[in-house]
This record gives C-alpha cells, structure tokens and sequence, in this order.
C-alpha cells in the first residue's frame, strides 16, 4: 500500500513524532527525579545490608507515626470530600459569573503558600487569637481554649490547604454529567435521594475517586503543617525523616523511610485505580 | 569633557592605590606569598537577628581588611555541610555548626585544620584553644524565659526546679522537642547539680520528664519558636537560645526576661570546609571573627558572646547581666558536655522520640 518513495518503518521510529516532542520532559524527569530516587534507594541498602529497612518496619516507634500519618491523611480525605464535594455540585450550578468568582475564591488560597495558609490557622486558633478573644468577649469562655497544638487542629489546616484538590478533579466530572439523565430519573418517580445514590453519586464517582487519591497522597507527604500546629506532639513520617536526615544524620535509615512512604504511596495509586464505580 | 576628565582622574588614583598595594606586598615578604584573591567567598552562619549583627560586623571587617565580598548563607546545617563534602560541590568557604555537631563535623572530616599561623588559638583559653578543626567563635545558651505578667508579686521563676513547680508557676510550658537542651533540665528539676549532671541519668531523667510532659504545650523546633511562644501568650515559660530573648530583655516593654541559673552553655564554631578553593581566605576571615573587640561589638548586638576572654575587656558593664557567660551570670550556668552527645546523642533522642510520641 506504501508509494516506493516511502519506505516502511519499523513501529517504534513511526511513533518518533510524539515520542521527541515528550523527550525534554523525559530526560527532565530521568536526570532530576528519576535518577534521585534510585540514588535514594541504593543509599537506603548502604553496606548491603537491609537493616535499615528491618528497623523502619518492626520498629513500634516508627509503624506507629506510620499509622498515625495513614490515619491523619484518611482524615483529612474524608474532610475535604464531605467539605468539597457539594461545594463542586454548587459551581456546576452556578451561572458564568458566580462560577468564575467561586473559582476565583478556591484557586486564589490554592496558589498560596502552605507556610503562609499555616500561620494563618495560628493566628485564627492560637490562645490569644481571634478564636478565643471573640469567645471570651461573648463571655462563652473565660479561659482561652486549647485549640491549637493538637490533632484537631493539624486536620483542619490540612483539609484547608488540600481542599482545592478534591474539589477541582469532581467538578471536571460534575459538568460532563447530562442534566437529563437527572430529570429522567426524575420522571421515572425516583425520589431526590435515589437519583442522588444510584444516577448522580455513581457518575461523578471517578472525579471523587480522583480527588480523594490526590488528597490523600498529598497528605502522606505532610510536612509544615504537622510541624507548627502538632506542638510536637503529632508528628508524621516526613517530620521524622527530617529528623533523621537533619539532626540524626542517619541517612540510611532516612532513605529507607522514604522508600517505605514512596511505597505505600504508589500501592494508594494503584488500589485506587482498581476500585470500580459503585453500581447503582 | 568634565565627565571624561573626572574618570581619568578616577582612573589614575586607582592605578596608584594598586601601586602602593603591590609596593606593600613586595615590601611584606610573607604577603606576596598569599594566594590571589578571589572575587567573594561565602560564609554559611545562622540566620535573623544573629546575621544582621555577623554582616555588621565581622563581614564588613573581612570586606575592608581585603577587598573581598563576602556572600551570606544559611541556615546552620551539618546535613548540607556533608553532602557538600561528600560529593565535592564545595559552595560554602567557612560554615558555622552548633554545639556538639562541631566534634561530628570533625570526626566525619568536613573541615580544613585551622592554620594557627592565621588564627591565634592560643589566645582562647582551655579545651577550645586546643581545637584542630573548628574555631570556637562565640557562646549561646538554652535558657529559662518567662512573661513577668503571668506571675504575681514580682514572685517569678527562677530555676528549672520552679519550671517543673506547676503548682505555684501555673500555666502552660514550652521546652525543645529534642532531648538535647531538655534532659539537662529535667535533672536539676530533680536536684542534680549543675557541674554533676554528665553522664546524665537517663531514667531518672525521663521520670521527671513524665512529670512535666501534661504541662508541656508546645514541644518547640525551630530557634524562633520560643519567644514567639512567649509574645503570643501561648506559654507563660519556656527553654529557649538565649539570643532569641536579648532584645526582648532590654526592652521593659515586652514583659519578658530570663532565669539565669541553670542555663546550659554551647559554643557556636566555625570551620574551613574541607576541599574549598579559599581555604586561604577562609582561614583569613576565623582570624577576624577571633577578634575580641569584634566579638564585643557582636556581643552587645545580639546576647551571644564571645570566647577570647578579652572580649571582656570591650563590652559594657551595664550589658553584663544578659550574657550567660558574663562574670556574674557564669557561675550559674553550666556547660553542654558536647562529647557525651555526639557519643549518645543519636540512641537518646531515639528515646526521647519514643518518650513524646507515647500516649
């Protein structure tokens, strides 16, 4: 079928045009990331010895700020879906120039710094804070509560920061979801809940599947905000590893505890991708 | 035509500074032996408050003394400093390091041999002159501070036994999330004297941290938590880098002051690091930074003195009462023995994370 001027060319060299235009990011990926974290990885078996790893695994201390930053970012999973999900459902409703201003209203603190958003939660949460005053002054309290520097306060600021993420990814889903097959359901003499949990809760599935996997894992890497508002108390694996790397210098073990978190994070990608749309 | 004229005129007084200059080296003998100068080097220090004051006065020095700029770095960090050295991407010319991370920093080979022909360690007294590697530039210590107005009857506390006193110091606590700064404190809670406390008696060092661990608000990790802490109302006392509070000390205003008894003494170094092409110029500027009369101006600048024990001679009579190694605070204190900790340090805050994690 092929005219004699052009020669038939293996598969892989037909595929040349996309495969050079994705080669600058590649090669960014290979020598900046890539390259990193295997160097990471060997340093995490320094000297052959996989010693590392056993403490990091069996170690109480170290499975239990595991399980307490598994827990923490589960938390805040479920926060920002209960939080973001209507508040999605709200912008696909809303007419062009409410939309662009909610969008506005979520993107604006999402381009913010976590440092700056974390302080912020300081000054609103802290002793003498906004929080506290505005409680005494309505003669609600007479001492100031302790709302700072505990776990409530480290998944509030969590949920805050991350929230974006989970709205962003449903509300993608939400406005390709046809209107009609709600007003269908509708005729059909289903009442307001069952459209809801068996037309529109399935449809936007994949949107909320893709945003709690995103805040989730995001979660797991946590670092500044467990810092400043856990008081030291409530201290997640990227707290740890700092220390390790920082204070300890025990950069083995650090590597290990990286690999271990890169792990569970990667097997999070793929459970996710597994899970199927409930059916209605 | 004036604008030309001003240039040459600009032009010819270099050229006879350059002159004079080489005249000086030729006539020096041991200075034409200097290697050439670099355009900069780069000092890696703390940063805040401290590098304000290090620019002021030691940097500006360095930059009169020999045309060379000096680049500011930071913050203090052994974990750079050796990847710095380990892959031989040398950016930093000098690099302070903290406390008992300065024997670390020489046992894992991160700096240049102090060049004593340069730097007069005989001047600094005792275990510091002897150093090999690092210069002892200046004293910092962990330190009780307090808001006055938390307290009644001008009754404040006054030593780690009246921070471990709940009962009549009420009020919620800040100390070091770390066991370094903290153990040495739950022990002269306990009664162990000040010059007793090594090797430190880690189970009854932890049984006295259970005691206090409920009042403990925040268990702070970065240098500018603690006196935050106190501005903020968050606690009414806390440990702290006794810097942190030297402004807030001279200002009546703050309502805020320190307890000397019981302070735990470090001394802040500086090294050559190992494999930079300055090191010349490097050693130049531990030479400046060991001059008594600037480590007095530094002193008075931020709280942190000096180690010549001629800087002394320099600092104002009046300032004495906010150095913790002053002649009347240094009977108070004590000193962080920084050999227990690098031979300990990793096992023991391995405790002390399990310690605070443990509900």
């Amino acid at each position: 079928m092929s005219s004699p001027a052009e020669p038939r060319r293996p598969r892989w060299l037909r595929l040349e045009g996309p495969f050079v235009l994705g080669l600058p990011a590649i090669l960014f990926l290979m020598l900046l990331f890539v390259g990193p974290v295997l160097r990471l990885m060997l340093m995490s078996v320094e000297g052959g010895s996989l010693a590392a790893y056993e403490k990091a695994l069996t170690d109480g201390l170290y499975l239990r700020v595991f399980l307490d930053t598994f827990e923490i970012a589960a938390i805040v999973t479920v926060a920002c879906a209960l939080l973001g999900y209507p508040v999605a459902y709200v912008l696909t409703t809303l007419s062009r120039g409410w939309a662009a201003l909610g969008f506005a209203c979520i993107m604006i603190p999402m381009l913010t710094s976590v440092l700056v958003r974390t302080y912020a939660w300081m000054v609103l949460l802290g002793r003498s804070g906004i929080i506290n005053r505005t409680l005494m002054d309505w003669g609600l309290t007479d001492r100031p509560l302790a709302l700072m520097y505990n776990l409530p306060s480290v998944i509030v600021a969590m949920a805050h920061v991350l929230l974006p993420m989970f709205i962003l990814p449903v509300y993608s889903v939400m406005v390709r979801v046809d209107r009609e097959l709600l007003r269908a359901a509708d005729g059909l003499g289903a009442s307001g809940w069952q459209t809801f949990t068996r037309v529109y809760l399935p449809l936007t599935w994949p949107g909320v599947l893709a945003g709690a996997t995103l805040v989730f894992i995001i979660s797991l890497g946590f670092y500044i905000t467990p810092a400043l508002l856990g008081g030291g108390r409530i201290v997640m694996i990227a707290n740890v590893i700092e220390n390790q790397v920082q204070a300890l210098l025990d950069w083995r073990f650090a590597s290990a505890l990286s690999v271990v978190l890169l792990v569970a994070t990667l097997a999070v990608q793929a459970a996710s991708n597994r899970v199927q749309a409930p059916r209605g | 035509m004036t604008e030309s004229k001003r240039i040459s005129r600009r032009d010819a007084g270099r050229w006879i500074a350059g002159l004079s200059l080489t005249a000086a080296m030729i006539s020096g003998g041991s200075r034409a032996q200097e290697p050439p100068k670099p355009r900069q080097i780069v000092v890696n220090a703390s940063i805040g408050d401290t590098l304000v004051a290090t620019r002021k006065v030691y940097y500006a020095e360095f930059e009169r003394l020999y045309g060379i700029k000096v680049v500011e770095s930071g913050p203090v960090s052994l974990a750079k400093l050796r990847a710095m050295v380990e892959s031989g991407n040398i950016e930093w010319t000098i690099s302070e390091v903290g406390g008992e991370d300065a024997i670390r920093a020489e046992k894992l080979g991160l700096f240049e041999p102090i060049d004593r022909k340069i730097v007069d360690m005989d001047a600094l007294p005792g275990a510091v002159g002897q150093r090999k590697v690092t210069l002892a530039r200046g004293i910092y210590s962990t330190t009780l501070a307090y808001r006055k107005d938390a307290f009644k009857n001008g009754k404040y506390p006054q030593s780690w036994v009246d921070f471990w006193d709940v009962k009549n110091f009420p009020g919620p606590r800040s100390l070091r999330g770390r066991a370094i700064d903290t153990l040495e404190f739950a022990l002269q809670a306990d009664g162990v004297p000040v010059d007793k406390l090594y090797p430190l008696d880690l189970d009854r060092a932890f049984r006295k941290l259970d005691e206090i661990k409920p009042h403990i608000a925040v268990w702070w990790t970065t240098g500018q938590q603690p006196a935050q802490l106190l501005i903020d109302r968050e606690v009414v006392m806390t440990s702290g880098w006794n810097g942190r509070f030297y402004k807030l000390q001279r200002d009546p205003a703050s309502g805020i002051d320190t307890a000397w008894t019981g302070s735990m003494v470090k001394i802040g170094t500086f090294g050559v690091v190992k494999g930079t092409p300055h090191a010349y110029w490097g050693q130049k500027m531990l030479a400046v930074m060991n001059d008594p009369k600037l480590q007095a101006a530094y002193a008075e600048q931020v709280g942190y003195p000096g180690t010549h024990p001629k800087s002394w001679d320099y600092v104002r009579a009046e300032s004495h009462r906010y150095f913790p190694t002053s002649p009347v605070n240094l009977p108070k204190v004590g000193w962080t023995n920084d050999e227990w900790w690098a031979a300990n340090g990793g096992a023991v805050e391995e405790r002390f994370a399990r310690w605070l994690l443990a509900r």
